[in-house]
């Protein structure tokens, strides 16, 4: 039981390892209640149970997970850093080092969430969803690289919207290959309406710089950028409240992550069978976070360096490198759902993310430049803000229909890759990024 | 007259119509032979029972005394800020009795002649404020007032009418509407915006032939095919689909027999309510439409004029005066009645006063203006400047899509005003590239 809940989280982890161990963790296995975890918690109170627990959380949070096998490409990274001088390797192993962290932030806010009930539980997937674009964007920020910052979360909306769903669709229709899988229309054009609403606003300022027609020529969109961050963040509270409380029967079949009484199985062995105590849950969200702090400082300044040692532009490294990192994760659950013929969770997940970074991520980052004063703005330049309008819209279009085939899935990658041979042989208009 | 002066006898002598009076109702025997005498004073008594009619019942008239103001004003002050505004809001009590005395004649007219008044005057504010504007040559007014409202409509109106009607059904979780309809309605408005869009996109790819020239060619082309197009949709819409669901569902005519008996079945004092209704006789109607487009032109020339002392004394763009503050006048009736519709949980009578305002304003009014622009010598064009335009093609396209799954709910409302408010805020830093209009 305890291994199919994993193979449900991540897709990545194989069936059949149970822990071997101490009746404690035997006990927890067999109640999944709170009162037995706080009950486990009490009775391993003691030094020698104290350095067991910490021994047994490190194993099932660090070493049970296959993707854990490049966790050491992240302290090789920072050894690389200081012993070296090729950004390119740096950046690179620090790109691959942040993957698994990624994927275990995702764990182990999700095993918060089961402690803490389903709202709170959606907040918390709301807020820490992307904390790994959120950590990079600010980092990026901090030094000054606006237009990483921009086409970052740009190309994970992109990532997003074309990539995942792409190789879910695909991987789903080569999997159930005499049938068009179908997913829940209503919902999924209500979101994907609201995507392209949040798109809309995004997109205003830029349109404004490109027809040249502001009064105070570049700052005045910087201005009307903040103004229109700070609306899309309070559109983005009523979102949440609308997810979260008011209209949750529209999630229930598309949203695993906030849902607690779902008939689907894996969703309920998912909430309540919490792997590791509250505290816990805690202590690894705070440690993971400040490692991944850690090694994306090293890895936004290793870009620069990276783009001229490997001959990449910057933009492609932006739009297309980085926020694979960020979405690694989603993306294997993605595809692992899609092939289970679970569409609506899919779809919540890739739309969901696009629709939050939009709505809270870029806003957020705008906000943040604000109050470091940096000139982050909206104005994402001509040829991505055109690109991220086309797709949201083509993707809204087909995602009317209701069904999903390979052909779907393939023509979704195919798009993608052309999008990213665009931005292999893009530089931006002006300068290059500082 | 003497068939006037029945009608006020009726009409005084009750308080309350029932639903089959007609002006042909039994009359009082004392009133059919009038003594010469009293017929100045029946005259009379008609005027002031018309004039308590339209003028003291209903409340938005308070702000009629802003007309006059703001005259006075313009003759004793030179403070063009103030007479801007109070023009603006002595225009909107009038625009919405134009609105009430066009339903009136309409309830006497039948279904089709009702339509076609509904579909012409429904936006004789608009037409009027744009005329004025293009006399004195302000072009880059008179389009971004028309781009404005068609925004206002999509945006503004609809986001405020799904917000309410969301939150007073709050318990219902999603409003529901006439998917068939409004997916053909955002359709026409989709195709009438694209017909708009072609000469803009022509400039900007700047590939016309005689750089500037064609463009004004262009558009009056485009122009005379989009009245042409606008023609056959009247055709379309009054001949003989009451019942079908491509009618009109405009709750302000009287076409559509649907809405007026739904509009019956309420026990509401709405104008819509008096489709059978009707509280003035037929030629009082008429010349209340009359001397209301007559007040309304007046006070159209003081706001036209003082737009730029405004745009200077506020410090506002004119851009954001003319796309923002002018379609709330001509929308203000509008507005308040689709607001009312949503709440009462009749979104497709909201859904009709929206599309159906912004259909009539891309494929009648602007190209109505550029043809008349072209009588009066000026060179009003569809090019409408890139920003504005992508904006409405965003928006139209964004709108229409949303509209396609047939629900509302309170969310989707809120992100329709918010998209409002963030384009409001892009007109207030935009300015043209060239200069400033005229």
């Amino acid at each position: 039981m305890m291994a199919s809940t994993e193979e449900e989280k991540t897709g990545l982890q194989e069936e059949a390892i149970t822990i071997n161990g101490s009746p404690m963790a035997v006990r927890k296995m067999q109640t999944f209640e709170h009162i037995g975890s706080l009950a486990a918690v009490a009775q391993s109170y003691g030094p020698r149970s104290v350095k067991s627990r910490i021994l047994r959380s490190i194993y099932i949070v660090l070493i049970k997970a296959k993707i854990n096998v490049l966790l050491p490409f992240g302290p090789l990274a920072v050894i690389l850093h200081y012993l070296t001088g090729k950004h390119g390797w740096v950046f690179f192993f620090s790109l691959i080092g942040i993957t698994p962290m990624a994927e275990r932030l995702g764990y182990a806010t999700e095993q918060l969430a089961c402690y803490t009930g389903s709202t709170v539980g959606g907040l918390l997937n709301a807020t820490f969803g992307n904390a790994t674009e959120m950590i990079i964007s600010i980092y990026a920020l901090k030094n000054g690289m606006i237009r990483v910052v921009q086409q970052s979360l740009l190309g994970s909306i992109l990532s997003n919207m074309l990539l995942v769903l792409g190789c879910a669709f695909f991987a789903g229709g080569l999997t159930h290959p005499h049938k068009d899988q179908d997913f829940n229309k209503a919902s999924a054009v209500v979101n994907s309406g609201l995507l392209l609403m949040a798109v809309m606003g995004l997109l205003f300022p830029a349109v404004l710089h490109f027809t040249h027609s502001e009064v105070h020529y570049g700052k005045s969109e910087v201005t009307l950028s903040r103004f229109s961050s700070c609306v899309m963040l309070l559109a983005y509270a009523s979102y949440l409240f609308f997810q979260l409380k008011s209209h949750r029967s529209l999630y229930n079949p598309i949203d695993s992550e906030v849902d607690g009484e779902q008939d689907a199985k894996e969703d309920n062995e998912e909430e309540e069978e919490p792997e590791i105590t509250q505290w816990e849950a805690i202590v690894w969200l705070a440690v993971l976070t400040i490692w991944i702090s850690i090694l994306s400082g090293y890895l936004v300044d290793a870009i620069q360096g990276a783009s001229e040692s490997v001959n990449m532009p910057i933009a492609f490294i932006s739009v297309i490198l980085l926020p694979i990192v960020g979405n690694a994760a989603e993306h294997a659950s993605a595809i692992m759902f899609a092939m289970k013929d679970k569409l609506d969770i899919t779809l919540g997940v890739a739309i969901g993310s696009s629709t939050q970074i939009s709505m809270f991520v870029i806003p957020f980052c705008v906000v943040i430049g604000w109050m470091m004063g940096k000139q982050m703005d909206l104005n994402f330049q001509l040829f991505e803000t055109a690109t991220l309008f086309i797709t949201v819209l083509v993707v809204a279009f087909m995602l009317q229909e209701g069904t999903a085939n390979y052909f779907k899935g393939l023509m979704l990658i195919l798009c993608y890759l052309i999008v990213a041979a665009s931005f292999f042989v893009h530089v931006d208009p002006t300068s290059d990024d500082n | 007259m003497a068939n006037s002066g029945i009608e006020l006898e009726t009409n005084g002598g009750s308080k309350h119509w029932d639903s089959d009076s007609q002006p042909n109702a039994s009359i009082p025997i004392s009133t059919v032979a009038l003594p010469p005498a009293s017929n100045f004073h029946c005259a009379f008594q008609k005027i002031a029972h018309s004039v308590k009619i339209v003028i003291f019942t209903a409340k938005i008239n308070v702000l009629l005394p802003f007309g006059p103001a703001s005259i006075i004003l313009h003759y004793l002050t030179n403070h063009h800020g103030v007479v801007f505004l109070c023009s603006l809001l002595g225009i909107i009590p009038l625009a919405e009795r134009l609105g009430y005395a066009t339903e009136q004649m309409a309830a006497y007219t039948g279904p089709t002649v009702g339509g076609l008044l509904n579909a012409t005057f429904g936006n004789a504010t608009e037409m009027i404020i744009a005329i004025y504007a293009l006399k004195n040559g302000m072009i880059r007014v008179v389009q971004q007032s028309l781009l404005g409202s068609i925004l206002s409509n999509m945006l503004l109106v609809l986001g405020c009418s799904f917000f309410a009607g969301g939150i007073v059904h709050y318990d219902k979780k999603e409003q529901v509407f006439n998917k068939g309809t409004a997916v053909v309605n955002s359709g026409l408005l989709l195709m009438a915006v694209m017909g708009l869009s072609f000469p803009a996109v022509l400039h900007f790819t700047h590939s016309e032939v005689r750089y500037g020239k064609s463009e004004v060619a262009l558009s009056r082309f485009s122009s005379c095919i989009m009245l042409v197009a606008y023609g056959s949709y009247l055709f379309f819409q009054l001949s003989g689909r009451e019942s079908s669901q491509y009618s009109r569902i405009d709750s302000q005519e009287g076409s559509d027999s649907d809405i007026q008996r739904q509009s019956q079945s309420q026990n509401s004092a709405e104008p819509e309510d008096e489709e059978e209704e009707p509280e003035i006789g037929l030629w009082e109607s008429v010349a209340w439409l009359a001397l209301l487009t007559l007040w309304v032109s007046i006070l159209s020339e003081y706001l036209v004029n003082a737009i730029q002392g405004a745009s200077e004394s506020f410090n506002l763009p004119v851009a954001f005066i003319s796309v923002i503050l002018l379609p709330i006048v001509g929308n203000a009736a509008e507005h308040a009645s689709a607001v009312m519709f949503a709440m009462k949980d009749k979104l497709d009578i909201t859904l009709g006063v929206a599309i159906g305002s912004s259909t009539q304003i891309s494929m009648f009014v602007i190209p109505f203006c550029v043809v008349v622009g072209w009588m009066m010598k000026k060179n009003m064009d569809l090019n409408f400047q890139l920003f504005e335009t992508a904006t409405l093609f965003i928006t139209v396209l964004v709108v229409a899509f949303m509209v396609q799954d047939g629900t509302a709910n309170y969310l989707k409302g809120l992100m329709l005003v918010l998209c409002y408010l963030i384009v409001a805020a892009s007109f207030f830093v935009h300015v043209d590239p060239s200069s400033s209009d005229d």
